[in-house]
């Protein structure tokens, strides 16, 4: 029986009506900066890029929800100067504790700041290529060609090579063909040329060129150049090595294959095969013969 | 049996279809083919580029669908109405025209060259005029134009004679003919190898000849190539006639936009 006059005691004795206050203010807070995110989305999606959007999404967000949190902690009773030195003290406890997430948080600040990619462009990470499809506090997420979802820390990004294949607007691919030795290399120079003319992907400036570039164990190599949209970089690659196998087929141009030839040398004398009597040698002559 | 109703096809014109009839259209570097179904319209179309030499906009109305693989485009009709129109727009990129033979305009000089570029065609139909589909007449290539590969613009490219005469330019329902007059005000003379021409801020107008025109673009070219200013005439040219405008600009020529574009116009 004292018990529960104690608990009664203890429950009127709490202000129900400042805590519920605080709550009111809490889901208020959230429900308002939600809004007011939702607003700046739609306001800035078709004036800015996505990269901007998402940014300036996060911080109204954050920064009306803040100011929510600071009204409700103050009608709960704590003291904001209070509350700011003990969040001094935190900041360095809990810098010491998480020096990782805090590495992570200052990279992505550097990332907003240096925008080495922006949401929407491809890029290739220590060999992963992906759309960048979030950079947030603490990673930027890539969504790959074949849709797996990669977590990239964004200490990782600061620290490694990043390529940027979507920066800027057109791409230049260069294709290594091989050809016979036999084949004449101006001629297939001006076929290269003239499939790049007549491929709608290809750019007519930057002009496309071939050079050659090895006197390969099996071919000569040649490197065809010529630039696509960045768009089309898929298109323009396998468009085009279809058309050249074709033109080359029809050409009777020769793709060798490797050969491999075994010389040795002139001053020698041809090789000498000797057949190797044994079980296996009879066994093997026995099962020809069959 | 195909029955010709036209013989030539014609920009803003209403052809009226029955279910089930197909109407076939010949012109440029594309076939295609649209077909009235009582709930669909369908779209078909191939190219040939380099095969064909109409120099006219053939078309005819049966009930006969093509032959072999074309692939069919379907759409579900907008209303009950069985109107048909074909309407030209031009390019959505800067097109960049470029001179078989370069041509020198010495110091001091102008000359209005006539520059025939590709039309895009728009399908609608219905009482509404719904937008099917927009697609060009023929595969239009694609070229750089900039200071450097990283700062520029991706523009269509038109190879042309730079006709100095009006006679001599082929009149072709999917050409659209601009008169574009070049002023070298700058001491020295002006080698015109590639120009810019910004057709998405262009209007295009029809003439009482059927043929296709947009206003004269006038460049003035007084010190540095790259600070050329560029002006599109509110009036049409008097050799144009009496015309009625078809398209509006696709890009209005806002400040940035036109500044952007002028910066490049010779490439």
């Amino acid at each position: 029986m004292e018990i529960w006059q104690s608990l009664v005691g203890e429950l009127t004795s709490i202000n129900w009506g400042a805590w519920i206050r605080v709550a009111v203010l809490l889901v208020v807070g959230f429900v308002l900066a939600t809004l007011a995110a939702r607003s700046t989305t739609g306001f800035l999606r078709s004036r800015s890029s996505r990269h901007v959007t998402a940014m300036f999404r996060r911080v109204v967000f954050y920064a009306v929800f803040v100011i929510f949190i600071v009204a409700a902690l103050r009608e709960a009773g704590f003291a904001p100067d209070v509350l700011l030195g003990a969040a001094g003290i935190l900041t360095v406890a809990i810098g010491f504790a998480s020096q990782t997430s805090a590495s992570n948080m200052i990279s992505g600040l550097f990332l907003l700041v240096e925008k080495p990619f922006e949401i929407g462009n491809f890029i290739e990470v220590e060999g992963t290529i992906g759309e960048v499809i979030g950079i947030d506090m603490l990673s930027v997420k890539l969504r790959t060609a074949d849709n797996l979802y990669v977590r990239i820390p964004n200490e990782t990004i600061i620290k490694t090579r990043v390529i940027n294949r979507s920066r800027f607007p057109i791409r230049r691919l260069d294709l290594t063909i091989g050809i016979a030795y036999r084949e004449n290399v101006r001629r297939v120079e001006g076929l290269l040329l003239e499939l790049a003319r007549s491929n709608s992907h290809c750019l007519e400036e930057p002009r496309p060129f071939v050079q050659m570039t090895a006197f390969g164990p099996s071919s000569v190599d040649l490197q065809f150049s010529y630039w696509v949209p960045a768009d089309k970089v898929l298109e323009g690659r396998s468009e085009m090595m279809e058309d050249i196998k074709a033109t080359f087929d029809r050409e009777n141009i020769e793709i060798p294959f490797p050969h491999t030839s075994v010389y040795a040398g002139s001053q020698s004398a041809p090789f000498q095969i000797e057949l190797v009597s044994g079980k296996g040698a009879k066994q093997d002559v026995t099962h020809d013969e069959k | 049996m195909e029955q010709v109703q036209d013989d030539y096809g014609r920009w803003y014109h209403p052809y009226h279809l029955e279910s089930g009839q197909t109407q076939k259209h010949e012109l440029s570097e594309t076939r295609f083919w649209v077909t009235l179904l009582d709930n669909e319209w369908q779209v078909r179309w191939e190219r040939d580029s380099g095969e064909t030499d109409w120099t006219e906009w053939r078309q005819s109305i049966s009930h006969v669908l093509p032959v072999g693989e074309v692939k069919t485009h379907r759409f579900v009709r907008p209303d009950d109405g069985n109107q048909i129109i074909f309407m030209p727009a031009l390019a959505d990129r800067p097109t960049m025209i470029r001179p078989y033979q370069p041509l020198t305009i010495p110091a001091g000089r102008e000359c209005t060259i006539y520059v025939a570029t590709l039309v895009w065609l728009r399908i609608l139909v219905g009482r509404t005029q719904t937008q099917l589909l927009e697609m060009p007449l023929a595969e239009p290539s694609l070229t750089w134009v900039g200071r450097s590969t990283m700062d520029g613009d991706l523009c269509y490219t038109a190879p042309t004679f730079a006709r100095l005469v009006l006679d001599a330019v082929p009149k072709r329902p999917w050409r659209v003919i601009t008169p574009v007059n070049i002023r070298n005000r700058r001491p020295e003379p002006l080698l015109l190898e590639r120009f810019s021409l910004p057709t998405p801020l262009l209007p295009l107008y029809r003439n009482d000849r059927r043929q296709l025109w947009t206003p004269k673009v006038t460049v003035i070219c007084e010190t540095d190539i790259a600070e050329a200013r560029l002006k599109v005439s509110s009036k049409m040219p008097v050799e144009a006639g009496e015309c009625e405008m078809l398209a509006a600009p696709r890009t209005r020529s806002e400040r940035g936009v036109l500044i952007k574009t002028l910066d490049r116009i010779f490439g």
